[in-house]
C-alpha cells in the first residue's frame, strides 16, 4: 500500500502513519458563541416539535421495525417488547407425541450434560403389556431447577430424541419463592414452543406403527 | 392618583383575588413547568419522562365527568341562543352573524376533531361496533384534519362574501341557529359517546397526560422526613426557603395581566362596576374609574421587582450558610456573587428601556409600546442581555454553578429535604415565570396585539388604515388577558428550551460574562439609546414621521410572522414522515408477525 508524505506524521522520535486531525477553523461565528448557541437552541426545538408531534398524531417509529428511522425508538419495556431472536434459549419445554406423551426415554443424558446439575429425572418402566416395553423408559418425574440452571442449552445438545427443547421464547419469569423455580414435568410439558405448538418436526415412529425401526429388526 | 382615592370597601375584596389569581396562576404554571421540563427533555432524549400518577376513577364517574361539562357548556349554548334571539327579535339584519358564525365555526372544530380521534384510534385497534365501523372507512386522519380546516375557512370566506348581498339575512339566520344546533349536537354526541365508553369500565385512570405526576411529587414532599442539620443555625435554616421561595412569588404582583378596565364612577366617588367604558389602549383613556389589572398598582413599578428579586439571593445565601455544611456554604456564596454580579446587568438594561419609555410604570411602560413599538424593537440588544441576566437571576442551566451538582453536590439546598427542599425547586420555577412575566410585560408589550385598539383591531400603516375589525371592548379585555398568558407561557418554555440546550458554564467563565461582557454591552445600550433619544428629539418632523412608519412596520412584520408561524405549524404538523422498515433479524420477524411492538398498549 502506497502512503502518500502527508499521512506520515512525525510525533516527537516516532512517526506515526495516519492523517493529521484538521482543527476547526476559529471563524467568527463559532468563537461568537451566539450563532451556535442559536443554532443548538433550534436543534432542539426541532426535536421536541418532533417528538411531540409523533407522540400526539400517534405515529412514533415501531421501536423494533422501524428503529433505523429518527425519533424516539425506545421500547417501553413492561408494556412494549422486543421479542426474542430465533436462537434464544429461554425457558425449557417438554416436547410431546402426537397422543400427548413425552418424547423423553428418561436416558438421563440431559441431567448428565447438565453442569449445572439442575435436572432430576426419576425413569420409570412401562407396564409389560404396554408397545413401548422393552424399548424405552418414561420419565415418572422430570424436575428442572430454573433458579440453578444457567441456559447454557447442553441439555438440548444431548438429548437423542429431540425431547428438550428450549424454544419458547419466553424468559423465567421472576417468582416470589424458590419452590416456584422448580418446574416439574406437567408443567414442562404444558410450556408451548413459538408458534404454540407442544410437538417437534422431527418425525418419530412409535412401536406399533408401519416402518417402526425395532419392529423390522425383530421380523429379520 | 384618583383611582387609588376612588377605592372602596370593595376594592380590598377585588385585590384579594388579584391576588389569589397571581399566587395561582404562578404555583400551577410551576406544576406545569416541571411537567414540560421533565416530560418533554424525556421526549428530546428518546425516553419517556415519568407520567404514571393517576387518579383511579370508577367507569360512571369518570363517564360524568366526561358529559356533565359538554351539557351544561350545550345548556349555556341553547340559553344564550335564546337570549340573543329574545333581544333582538324585530329581525335586525346581521345583528347575530358574528355570534352564529363562532357558533358554526365551534361545531365544525369539535366534530373534525371528533371524527379524527375515532379514526386514528379505529385504525390502531380495529373497530368495535357498529357505530366505530363507520369510522373505518373514512381514510388518513390527516385528510380529515385537512377537511376540517378547510371547511372552517370555506364558513369563513362565506360568511364574508355575503355581507351586503340578499342572502345575508338567511345566511346569518341559519349560521345562528344551524349552527347553534349542530354546536349542541356535536358537544352532545362526542361527550356521550366517550362518556358511553367510560361508563361500563371498572376503573379509569385519570392521568392527564402526566401533568398529576409533578403534583403528586410536590404533594410527596411534604410527607417526607424533615431533616436539620445537627450544628446548623436553626432559625435561619428554616427561614431561608421562605426568604428564598416567597419574593419571587410576589414579583409578579406589579405585572398587569391584562388592559385597564374603564368604568363609571358611582355617586359616593366609588367604581361603579355596571357602567363598563372599555378597555384602556389606543384611542380610550378612562374617565372616570379605572379598574387594573394588576395586584400592586405601584408608583415604583419596575423598581418593586429588583428590591423583590434582591431579596431572593438573601435565601439562598442564607440556605447555604445556616446548612453547617462545606458544600451549601460553597454554593450559597457561588449564588450570593452570582446573583449581585448579574443584578447589576439587570439593572442597567432596564436602563435603557426606561429612557425610552420615560416611566418605571409598567402598566404605562406597555401603554407606550401599543402606541409606537414593542419593546424588543427598540431595545433588541436590551432584551438579549435582560434575558441572559434573568436566567443568571433565576440561577438555573447554564448558570447553574449555585446548584452545581456536578462539583458541589447539590450547592446551598444540600442539606435541605422534603418540603423546604421543593420550595427551593419549585421558586426556581416560579422565579421562571415571574422573570417571563416581566419579560412579555417590557419586551414584548403585555397584553397587546399588533394593531389593537381599544375599538378592535385596526391596521394602520402610515395615514391609510388598511383593515379594520370592530371587537367587543369585553371581549378585547378577555382577548388581552389571553394574550398576556400565552406571551408568558411561551417565554417560560423558551428559557426551557435554553435549559435543555445549553451546557453550564464554570465559575471563572461565569463571572467573565457578567462583568466584562454583559456589563460593558448594557453600558453601551444605556449610551446608545441616550444617543438615539437625543438624535431623534432633534430630528426633524419628516424623520419622526419615519419613526412612527417604522413603528407600524414592525407591527406588521410581527402580524405577519404570526400568521406565518400559524401556517408553518400546521403544515409540519400534516406532513407525513417517510418510515423506513428494516426486517433484517429473526426478532424482527417475530415482531412483524405479531403486527409490530407499537401496537402494544404502552403506558406513556
Amino acid at each position: 500500500m502506497s502512503q502518500t508524505s502527508e499521512d506520515e506524521v512525525v510525533l516527537g522520535p516516532r512517526r506515526v502513519v495516519g492523517r493529521p486531525v484538521v482543527r476547526p477553523a476559529r471563524t467568527a461565528s463559532v468563537q461568537g458563541y451566539i450563532p451556535e448557541m442559536l443554532k443548538g437552541l433550534g436543534q432542539t426545538i426541532g426535536y421536541a416539535l418532533r417528538n411531540t408531534k409523533e407522540m400526539a398524531l400517534g405515529t412514533r417509529n415501531d421501536p423494533v421495525l422501524e428503529s433505523i428511522d429518527d425519533g424516539i425508538n425506545t421500547i417501553s419495556y413492561p408494556e412494549q417488547r422486543r421479542p426474542y431472536p430465533e436462537r434464544f434459549r429461554g425457558v425449557h419445554r417438554l416436547t410431546q407425541r402426537p397422543d400427548g406423551s413425552p418424547r423423553c426415554v428418561a436416558c438421563l443424558c440431559c441431567s448428565t450434560a447438565c453442569p449445572a446439575q439442575c435436572i432430576h429425572i426419576e425413569a420409570g418402566d412401562y407396564r409389560d403389556d404396554a408397545q413401548r416395553a422393552g424399548y424405552e423408559k418414561y420419565p415418572k418425574r422430570f424436575v428442572i431447577d430454573e433458579l440453578r440452571c444457567i441456559f447454557c442449552g447442553f441439555c438440548v445438545e444431548a438429548c437423542p430424541c429431540d425431547a428438550i427443547r428450549m424454544d419458547t421464547g419466553i424468559h423465567p419469569a421472576p417468582y416470589d419463592s424458590r419452590d416456584q423455580f422448580i418446574y416439574e414435568r406437567d408443567l414442562l410439558l404444558a410450556i408451548p414452543g413459538r408458534e404454540g405448538e407442544h410437538e417437534t418436526e422431527n418425525p418419530r415412529v412409535e412401536p406399533g406403527e408401519p416402518g417402526f425401526p425395532g419392529i423390522a429388526r425383530l421380523q429379520h | 392618583m384618583e383611582f387609588l382615592s376612588s377605592s372602596t370597601f370593595l376594592l380590598p375584596f377585588y385585590g384579594f383575588l388579584k391576588a389569589f389569581f397571581v399566587a395561582m396562576f404562578g404555583l400551577n404554571l410551576g406544576v406545569i413547568l416541571t411537567w414540560v421540563e421533565r416530560r418533554m427533555r424525556g421526549m428530546i432524549q428518546d425516553s419517556i419522562g415519568p407520567n404514571r400518577a393517576a387518579i383511579p376513577l370508577p367507569g360512571p364517574v369518570a363517564g360524568g365527568l366526561a358529559f356533565g361539562p359538554a351539557l351544561l357548556g350545550a345548556a349555556a349554548v341553547v340559553g344564550l341562543w335564546y337570549s340573543l334571539g329574545q333581544d333582538s327579535g324585530e329581525g335586525e339584519a346581521g345583528g347575530h352573524a358574528g355570534w352564529g358564525m363562532i357558533f358554526t365555526q365551534a361545531a365544525v372544530f369539535l366534530i373534525w376533531a371528533f371524527t379524527a380521534i375515532m379514526a386514528r384510534v379505529v385504525r390502531e385497534r380495529g373497530a368495535e361496533g357498529a357505530f366505530e365501523e363507520q369510522f373505518a372507512d373514512l381514510g388518513e386522519p390527516r385528510s380529515i384534519v385537512l377537511t376540517g380546516i378547510l371547511t372552517h375557512l370555506a364558513l369563513l370566506a362565506l360568511g364574508v362574501a355575503s355581507v351586503g348581498t340578499p342572502y345575508e339575512q338567511s345566511f346569518t339566520d341559519l349560521s345562528f341557529s344551524g349552527g347553534m344546533a349542530l354546536l349542541v349536537i356535536a358537544m352532545l354526541g362526542s361527550a356521550g359517546y366517550v362518556a358511553l365508553r367510560l361508563f361500563p369500565e371498572k376503573e379509569v385512570r385519570l392521568t392527564l397526560l402526566g401533568l398529576l405526576h409533578p403534583a403528586a411529587d410536590g404533594l410527596k414532599t411534604a410527607f417526607k422526613n424533615d431533616f436539620e442539620p445537627q450544628k446548623g443555625d436553626k432559625l435561619l435554616y428554616q427561614l431561608a426557603p421562605w426568604i428564598s421561595f416567597f419574593p419571587v412569588l410576589v414579583l409578579i404582583a406589579v405585572v398587569p395581566f391584562g388592559p385597564a378596565l374603564c368604568f363609571g364612577k358611582a355617586s359616593d366617588g366609588s367604581i361603579d362596576f355596571s357602567v363598563f367604558q372599555g378597555i384602556e389602549a389606543v384611542g380610550n383613556v378612562c374617565r372616570d374609574a379605572r379598574f387594573s389589572l394588576q395586584v400592586a398598582d405601584l408608583d415604583v413599578g419596575i423598581l418593586y421587582y429588583f428590591a423583590m428579586a434582591g431579596t431572593a439571593i438573601v435565601g439562598a445565601a442564607l440556605a447555604g450558610w445556616a446548612s453547617d455544611n462545606k458544600f451549601s456554604l460553597l454554593g450559597g456564596m457561588r449564588a450570593a456573587s452570582q446573583m449581585v454580579s448579574y443584578e447589576v446587568t439587570l439593572g442597567l438594561t432596564v436602563i435603557g428601556a426606561l429612557m425610552i419609555f420615560g416611566t418605571v410604570r409598567i402598566d404605562e411602560m406597555i401603554r407606550w409600546q401599543t402606541e409606537n413599538a414593542w419593546g424588543i424593537f427598540v431595545q433588541p440588544l436590551g432584551f438579549f442581555l435582560f434575558l441572559a441576566a434573568a436566567i443568571a437571576e433565576t440561577k438555573r442551566v447554564p448558570f447553574d454553578i449555585p446548584e452545581g451538582e456536578s462539583e458541589i453536590v447539590a450547592g446551598y439546598f444540600t442539606e435541605y429535604a422534603g418540603m423546604k427542599f421543593s420550595m427551593f425547586f419549585f421558586g426556581e420555577f416560579v422565579a421562571v415565570i415571574s422573570s417571563s412575566t416581566l419579560m412579555a410585560a417590557l419586551f414584548f408589550g403585555g397584553w397587546h396585539l399588533p394593531f389593537e385598539t381599544a375599538t378592535g383591531i385596526a391596521v394602520t400603516l402610515g395615514e391609510t388604515t388598511y383593515f379594520t375589525a370592530e371587537i367587543e371592548p369585553s371581549a378585547l379585555a378577555v382577548l388581552g388577558f389571553l394574550t398576556m398568558i400565552v406571551k408568558v407561557v411561551a417565554l417560560c418554555v423558551f428559557q426551557i428550551i435554553i435549559r435543555w440546550t445549553l451546557p453550564r458554564f464554570r465559575y471563572d467563565q461565569l463571572m467573565r460574562l457578567g462583568w466584562r461582557k454583559l456589563l460593558p454591552a448594557s453600558l453601551v445600550n444605556v449610551m446608545l439609546t441616550a444617543t438615539f433619544i437625543l438624535a431623534i428629539q432633534s430630528a426633524s418632523a419628516q424623520v419622526q414621521g419615519w419613526l412612527t412608519w417604522a413603528g407600524q412596520l414592525s407591527m406588521l412584520l410581527l402580524g405577519l410572522g404570526f400568521l406565518a408561524s400559524v401556517v408553518a405549524l400546521l403544515v409540519f404538523l400534516m406532513t407525513p414522515r417517510q418510515k423506513r422498515k428494516l426486517v433484517a433479524s429473526s426478532a424482527a420477524r417475530y415482531a412483524e408477525a405479531m403486527g409490530g411492538v407499537r401496537s402494544l398498549k404502552m403506558e406513556a
